[in-house]
């Protein structure tokens, strides 16, 4: 298994997929780590793909911080991970926690990556992800780590999955409680207590970057993607039906499908992204379809968008203007 | 070399030689954090902080009283050596430029708290088919877990405003005494043909 050392630090990472493919960096969430990427990163390699997971500074089998860590720290390694894979096109994918950071990297280095891939990610953190973020980390204090892996689980899967893989939770969860120290993930939340929202530098991203939220999910809602859609300029989002936080581990396959399409779109000059919003397929090899016109995508009942031209004429209003008459 | 302990007998249980050695071990490095902690508190807690300690040196009282009472003990003729070792590693050796001695000395406590509480996970090296209700297994679970929130107050201490212009030598108190640990836990199981990761 190769080791990447940053700052004295060493870093567990896995290179799958052909030598001479296109580059996918995927970067995991709170609590995951390389393994953990299996599926998806397999149907990345089947598309032609070299992929390399690893496990981010402070959790898996990489190095862990004793006390203090800054996302600077991941964005270093991140960085150096990149240099380290030689040269030709490096698509970034992070899921949640990993999202950012490839957010933060793309920020700062903007011409070193072809392609971004924000997943369940966010910029800033509003007070409801602030509130559920302090309550994961007090899980995780008084609970310890299975606590805080209880907390997660239905907010990353569907009831449909929870119930199909219930007989296997036991052991996922074992698993996350080995791999993982409270301390570490600790550091890893804390990091957060001095996060200055990255909004305002999303313009300075000029990777084309396709942002993918589930459908459902409650941890980092749509509209904290939504913000990423409109602040990065060449932007598309895409929601993945039926999904929660942790799609990538649920529909994995879709998801690598989608990502794929993505970076083949890019390699060959078609990706347009112009803020665009997308339904993803529901099985791997369908086609992305436009989200309908005129409806709010931030909305889970269908609310027509007011036209611009008119607004106070818009259809609900009519509506409500007919029923109170 | 094995990844855990064992091999577990019929009933579930750990090899008696590999609890004393284990318990051993723990009721070493927590003792030292519970004399460290009595020897610190005021006889009169008058500020938070010393209800802090007082909190902490009671639960380090329990988890040697829980090691004390749930291990199944027999004869080690290596402990009184291992022993030496050990209780030498855990002498306080104060922080340089942490203001005075005394702060010094409290650095060094929280930092060897840290080490001892997040670096040793015995819990963690329990075979799968361990007897769930044995009482040793019991006690290493709660160990751990316990050791999960004693490692709060090293964290907010070591962490806190009034060692921010000392952040650097905090950060290399806490890596030194966390090696120490390492090497005494990892070097223990190697004793036990047990290899820690």
């Amino acid at each position: 298994m190769p080791w990447l050392t940053c700052n004295s630090r060493r870093i567990h990472y896995e290179l799958s997929g052909p030598e001479d493919g296109p580059v996918c960096v995927l970067l995991n969430g709170l609590t995951q780590y390389i393994k953990l990427w299996m599926p998806f990163r397999d149907g990345l390699v089947a598309r032609g793909f070299r992929v390399a997971s690893y496990d981010m500074l402070g959790q898996g089998q990489s190095d862990k911080p004793r006390l203090f860590i800054e996302q600077d720290d991941q964005v270093e390694v991140l960085r150096d991970l990149i240099a380290a894979l030689g040269p030709g096109p490096v698509f970034v994918g992070g899921i949640s926690f990993g999202g950012v950071i490839a957010l933060r990297y793309a920020i700062e280095y903007p011409d070193t990556i072809a392609g971004l891939v924000p997943m369940s990610s966010f910029a800033e953190v509003p007070p409801q992800l602030m509130r559920l973020g302090t309550a994961m980390r007090t899980a995780l204090i008084l609970g310890g780590t299975t606590y805080l892996q209880d907390l997660l689980f239905p907010m990353n899967f569907s009831n449909a999955w929870l119930e199909a893989k219930a007989d296997i939770i036991g052991l996922a969860t074992y698993r996350g409680w080995l791999i993982n120290d409270v301390y570490a993930l600790q550091n890893l939340m804390e990091s957060f207590l001095s996060f200055e929202p990255l909004t305002p530098k999303l313009s300075s991203i000029r990777a084309p970057t396709m942002i993918m939220t589930g459908e459902f999910d409650f941890l980092t809602p749509r509209p904290l993607q939504d913000s990423l859609r409109t602040h990065i300029p060449d932007s598309a989002l895409v929601i993945i039906p039926r999904a929660y936080h942790a799609f990538t581990l649920e529909r994995a396959e879709l998801a690598a499908y989608v990502m794929a399409r993505f970076a083949e779109d890019v390699m060959a000059g078609r990706f347009q992204g112009k803020k665009t919003i997308w339904i993803a397929p529901e099985e791997v090899g369908g086609e992305l379809t436009p989200f309908p016109a005129g409806f709010d995508h931030l909305r889970s009942i269908p609310v027509r968008l007011p036209t611009p031209e008119t607004p106070e004429t818009s259809e609900p209003a009519q509506q409500r203007e007919a029923a109170s008459s | 070399m094995n990844a855990l302990l064992g091999p577990i007998d019929d009933d579930g249980r750990i090899p008696p030689t590999q609890q004393t050695r284990i318990a051993a071990f723990l009721m070493s490095a927590h003792g030292a954090q519970a004399r460290q902690l009595v020897t610190t508190m005021p006889m009169r807690l008058r500020q938070p902080w010393h209800i802090e300690l007082h909190a902490q040196y009671c639960r380090e009282m329990e988890i040697l009283s829980l090691i004390m009472h749930s291990t199944s003990w027999v004869p080690d003729p290596q402990l009184p050596f291992l022993l030496w070792q050990w209780e030498t590693t855990w002498m306080p050796r104060p922080m340089q430029g942490a203001g005075d001695h005394f702060h010094g000395l409290l650095v060094d406590m929280a930092a060897l708290g840290h080490a001892i509480h997040a670096g040793i996970r015995p819990a963690a090296l329990l075979p799968e088919g361990v007897a769930p209700f044995d009482p040793f297994v019991l006690a290493m679970r709660r160990i751990e877990f316990e050791s999960g929130r004693l490692l709060q107050a090293q964290i907010l201490f070591l962490k806190g405003p009034q060692l921010v212009e000392v952040r650097n030598e905090v950060a290399d108190a806490v890596e030194r005494r966390h090696d120490q640990v390492r090497e005494l836990w990892t070097s223990m199981l190697k004793g036990l043909n047990v290899v820690a990761e």
